[in-house]
């Protein structure tokens, strides 16, 4: 193991404050084992860097053009139709080619506007350790810290472990932001250096699970109760997707689940699904179903919470 | 959270009138002193402008309405303005002969709402201020400054690179930026200190040795303005009477007989009541809209000087504290009636829609150190969010014991109205200005005035914009120029100082030594005509009401204006220095450092506008380190160019001070700036706003507000005692619920820990602002804040608002 591991970000957020305790950075990792299609994150899915496409930045291929000629496969192209001018200038855009485009970057690194851009950069354990210290006297001030998300973080256990680690040694509080799918063997690793997971899940019927997100739901539960087992603390968070997982029934059985965890479990947050994410799909390749959807009304979001509030549980609506 | 309580029937129908204001204007003022200046026209200065108040003051209308129980007004109308001809006058006739902004209605008014805050004049009115035009040519303070120029200041102002224009009049405003001594008014009363002159003046008679002319025309002048006080305040209480005997019903008329009693009272003798303390704060205040048109008289430490009148009354059980917060809420409003009709450019500089009577809450108690909060600090804040006010403009001063209670109160009305409080870090202030030369005791009592500026309370002639508001160079200008071998891009005026081209420049520090040789240069000549004018002012335009509550100026026997005061300083700001600092970090890094495009290309595509050069320009704003975002390659030419101007500031003095303060503020001039501003390095175009204050550019910092904090930091807060303001906007969803209160007090508390001397937290969505841009109706309450300053979102011009969407949202 190389002493200074390096890991593929797309993102790096200071003053997060709703992703754990006080005031936070968080770090995004790229690529995730789940499949959601709801994910408002789609950008984090996969494990590469890849190709980013906003037409919004472009200045138009009249006064620049650059990245026609700097695609190897000519994956670039001037758009046609309904696509050529999407903004109000009545610019000439381009279009991607996604299916000819293998993610070389040489066209994000020749565009001025970063209309193309890459999501993803290698960062070091210590550059990423550097960067959030310059945050402490707002951590230290807030009771936060730094929290580790994705992505599924657990996914480079390389990379995160050393992060853990090296976070811990500095004094600073951590966070894992995870899905909870990953090897035990992976968590048990991390356990002792997260002050906190923030523990996804989604459904307690492991077949409609297993349809919709790709993964089976059973290696999260029993991650969940290995570290409750552990000692570790958890925040569960639900996300709240119609005709998913917002059932009465799901949520019962999620209820008794968490309230079996015990004092692990600090506090449960619903996360009502949104939209916001689906502008991001359309800038990049896409990879598998997209789902769009209304959201829940504040009204279901309340019925719901008063079903986990059975449980004795403590419940916040993000 | 505690709830705020509703307010009383009264208070929300003079709500409505205040929101809803058109500033009706008349003449009555202006013909008042006209006639006191014609039966006076060779009598020294200072006592033919003392007799003039007491002129104005004596014979003007006063009126007391149904639903107030505070009075005061600055015109014949509930909410009107008188005008002030003697400074100079010119702007209101350019107007009416220009024949734009002026739109004459069906009933013969004429009306101007271009600029935000409504003015209207009936024909009368106009004809009145007509027939006084030629009277005044030749005879205002200004026209005595501008018969006469010091060599080569024609040349430099046409530069078009400063306060200074060709053909404005350089001292159509009296400084006016400070904190007047309320509490001595307030404690002592107009008789005692009548008396105090009155005493020198007899021990005096026929015996002036010496200096002794000087100091008894002074004294004679501050009787003058005693008596002006008395008269106008009797006036007032004879309003109030009259008001009683026609009152049908029986609780109101006992309370206006007895709010002419305590008028009758404070218009001699020291304040006995809460009521009577703040009636006599804005009786105070109102002699002083009548003496002259001085900006931004900021109330001070109102909670201070106010709380142990209520602390009495609650003790004797005279009051209950809804009653308490009822006054807090008739003061506050009757302070958003003193508007005051100005001219367009004046606006476009200082933003409108406020009235610059800022008011200072909370810190320290000035002899122990200690907290020094009560609960008039909370009805403040309670009262600004109940009303939804964004005027008065109120600083909290915070400090290490600030109570957990007051900080979520402040946050709270942060939340309410957007903007205010402005938060304010006594741990950075009163050291530096115990550096600067305060008592320690007077530091601990500081209070803001204006936007942003550090005074102190009723003991400073402070100047903060120069001694006729002529505060700033323009450093965006100043940039280009230094560039440009000394000639504006933006006009072609050359100024006498040549620093060669940019293409010419072998190294950066070439760049940087032409900057700050041509930052030297024109600071010189902005202080040069401040010296100038002020040493006119001086024999000119003495301010006698001003005098007699200022510290130093009785017991000296010297106006306020020519040194009187405890402590003297001027000073002057600096507004958008981040644009210049991410202009020097452009040219480090594409030319020096990465070589991405030589200083010819980069000269000749912002000389042109980029226009041709738009991939340039995109590359720059994408790849080149930009201030805002904790990155130590481009806070260190921040930080540099804070310090060019700081140590430029340290060589400046006037006659009457040797301190010449920097500050980092500005209003809304970053906006103004930026219009006669060509396009800069940085890749921002010509006419688009400079940045805002000490904030980062618009848009340009894209990592929250901790690392706008941690750059904001590379510079010493503590040199900038003018005042900085730095101007955060946080989306509503980062502020959700009891934690997200919390988090922006630490955020705040960690950013002051570390040496931050202000800040203030605007929490609006874009996606509202652009609501309200097509719905101004719907949004009349939505209130935002610029550096300094707050003002209803709608009543903005578009070039605002379109500017203050701009500005990097803190997304989550």
């Amino acid at each position: 193991m190389s002493s200074d591991p390096a890991g593929t970000i797309y993102d790096i957020q200071g003053f997060s404050v709703q992703d754990g305790p006080g005031i936070r950075t968080t770090v995004f990792l790229k690529g995730c084992p789940l499949r959601c299609p709801w994910c408002h994150s789609p950008e984090s899915r996969r494990f590469d860097i890849q190709l980013s496409w906003q037409s919004r930045r472009c200045i138009g291929t009249a006064v620049c053009g650059l990245c026609l000629v700097s695609c190897p496969r000519g994956a670039i192209v001037p758009a046609e139709g309904s696509q050529s001018t999407d903004t109000e200038d009545g610019l000439q855009l381009i279009r991607v080619d996604w299916d000819t485009c293998d993610d070389c970057g040489l066209c994000a690194a020749e565009c001025p506007a970063g209309a193309l851009s890459m999501w993803g950069k290698r960062y070091t354990v210590s550059e990423v350790v550097d960067r959030a210290l310059r945050d402490r006297p707002f951590f230290e001030k807030s009771g936060g810290g730094v929290t580790i998300s994705g992505g599924e973080p657990l996914s480079q256990a390389e990379f995160t472990l050393a992060l853990l680690r090296a976070l811990k040694e500095n004094g600073l509080h951590t966070a894992l932001d995870t899905t909870g799918f990953a090897p035990w063997a992976v968590v048990e690793k991390a356990l002792p250096h997260v002050d906190l997971f923030l523990l996804d899940l989604k459904n307690m019927d492991g077949r409609a699970h297993n349809a919709a997100v790709g993964v089976p739901n059973q290696p999260i539960l029993e991650n969940a109760r290995g570290i409750a087992a552990a000692g570790g603390k958890m925040q569960i968070r639900i996300p709240v997707i119609p005709r998913f997982n917002d059932s009465g029934g799901n949520l019962r059985a999620l209820g008794k689940f968490v309230a079996e965890l015990g004092e692990a479990v600090t506090l449960v947050q619903l996360l009502p699904y949104h939209a916001l994410g689906v502008p991001k799909w359309e800038r990049i390749k896409h990879d598998g179903p997209i789902l769009e959807a209304t959201a829940p009304s504040d009204k279901k979001i309340g019925e719901l919470k008063a079903i986990l509030e059975e449980y004795s549980l403590t419940i916040q609506v993000h | 959270m505690q709830k705020l309580g509703p307010v009383t029937a009264r208070i929300a129908q003079m709500r409505e009138l205040v929101r809803d204001r058109v500033i009706a204007v008349d003449a009555e003022r202006a013909l008042n002193i006209t006639e006191s200046y014609r039966k006076n026209l060779l009598v020294p200065p200072i006592i033919k402008r003392a007799t003039a108040t007491y002129d104005v003051c004596s014979k003007m209308t006063c009126r007391v309405e149904e639903f107030e129980l505070i009075v005061g007004n600055l015109g014949t109308s509930f909410l009107g303005s008188g005008v002030q001809p003697e400074n100079g006058f010119a702007w209101f006739y350019e107007e009416f002969d220009g024949g734009k902004l002026w739109v004459r209605d069906e009933n013969g008014v004429y009306h101007r709402d271009d600029m935000g805050t409504k003015l209207s004049i009936t024909e009368e009115e106009k004809d009145k201020l007509y027939s006084i035009r030629d009277f005044w040519k030749g005879r205002t303070v200004s026209d005595h400054m501008d018969s006469w120029y010091p060599d080569g200041y024609e040349e430099w102002c046409a530069i078009g690179a400063s306060s200074y224009f060709p053909g404005m009049p350089i001292g159509d405003l009296p400084s006016g930026h400070l904190t007047a001594g309320y509490p001595k008014i307030i404690d002592v009363g107009y008789a005692a200190i009548r008396k105090q002159a009155e005493d020198w003046v007899d021990a005096h008679k026929g015996n002036l040795m010496g200096a002794d002319v000087e100091r008894y025309m002074f004294y004679k002048s501050a009787i003058l303005a005693c008596d002006a006080a008395t008269a106008m305040i009797r006036g007032y209480a004879r309003a109030c009477h009259q008001k009683a005997q026609g009152c049908p019903e029986a609780a109101r008329r006992a309370e206006l007989q007895k709010m002419g009693d305590g008028l009758v009272w404070i218009s001699e003798k020291p304040a006995r009541t809460f009521w009577e303390a703040v009636q006599a704060t804005v009786m105070y205040q109102l002699l002083l809209y009548m003496d002259a048109r001085y900006p931004a008289l900021a109330f001070g430490r109102f909670d201070q000087y106010t709380w142990p009148f209520l602390k009495a009354d609650l003790e004797a059980g005279r009051i209950t504290m809804d009653q308490a917060h009822e006054i807090v809420d008739a003061f506050l409003l009757k302070a958003n009636c003193f508007y005051r009709a100005a001219p367009p450019f004046l606006n476009e500089i200082v933003g409108v829609g406020n009235t610059y009577q800022h008011t200072t809450i909370g810190g320290v108690d000035p002899d122990t150190g200690e907290d020094a909060s009560n609960p008039v600090t909370y009805m403040v804040l309670d009262s600004m969010g109940r009303l939804l006010l964004h005027d008065p403009t109120i600083s909290i001063r915070i400090h290490r014991n600030t109570p957990e209670d007051l900080w979520e109160r402040a946050i709270e009305m942060t939340k309410l109205v957007g903007g205010l409080p402005l938060f304010q870090n006594d741990e950075v202030i009163i050291p530096a200005l115990v550096e600067r030369g305060f008592e320690l005791r007077d530091a601990r009592d500081y209070s803001l005035i204006g936007c942003q500026e550090i005074v102190g309370s009723g003991n400073d002639y402070p100047a903060p914009n120069g001694t006729l508001c002529k505060a700033t160079i323009h450093y965006g200008v100043i940039l280009d120029m230094a560039l440009n071998n000394g000639t504006n891009p933006f006009n072609g005026r050359s100024g006498a100082l040549k620093t060669g081209y940019l293409y010419d420049m072998q190294s950066f520090d070439e760049v940087k030594a032409a900057m700050k040789a041509q930052v030297e240069y024109f600071l010189g000549w902005l202080v040069t005509m401040n010296n100038y004018s002020e040493h006119i002012a001086m024999r000119e335009s003495p301010h006698a009401a001003l005098s007699i509550s200022i510290e130093g100026c009785m017991e000296s026997g010297k106006d306020c204006v020519c040194g009187g005061a405890k402590y003297n300083s001027f000073g002057g700001t600096a507004t958008g220095l981040a644009t210049v600092a991410d202009s020097l970090t452009t040219i480090k890094y594409m030319v020096f450092d990465k070589k991405l495009c030589t200083a010819r290309e980069l000269y000749d595509a912002y000389m042109a506008n980029w226009e041709g050069h738009e991939p340039l320009r995109r590359r720059i704003l994408n790849d080149v380190p930009h201030f805002g975002n904790n990155d130590p390659y481009a806070d260190e030419q921040m930080k540099w160019i804070c310090d060019v101007y700081y140590n430029a500031c340290g060589r400046m003095h006037s006659e009457r001070s040797r301190i010449y303060k920097a500050g980092l503020y500005g209003a809304a001039d970053h906006v103004a700036q930026g219009a006669h501003t060509w396009a800069t390095p940085d890749g921002r175009r010509t006419g688009e706003p400079l940045a805002d204050a000490a904030s980062p550019a618009q848009g340009r910092d894209l990592h929250g507000p901790t690392s706008v904090f941690n750059s904001e930091l590379c510079f010493d807060h503590r040199h900038f005692l003018d005042g900085i303001a730095l101007n955060l906007k946080i989306h509503p969803t980062a502020l959700r619920g009891a934690e997200g209160a919390a988090k922006l007090r630490d955020v705040t508390k960690a950013y002051f820990d570390g040496g931050g001397m202000e800040v203030q937290y605007n929490v609006v969505s874009a996606d509202d602002m652009r609501a309200a841009q097509k719905d101004p109706a719907a949004y009349h309450n939505l209130v935002v804040r610029i550096a300094g300053y707050s003002a209803y979102f709608v009543e903005l011009s578009t070039r605002m608002q379109n500017d203050i969407i701009s500005r990097t949202e803190n997304v989550l």
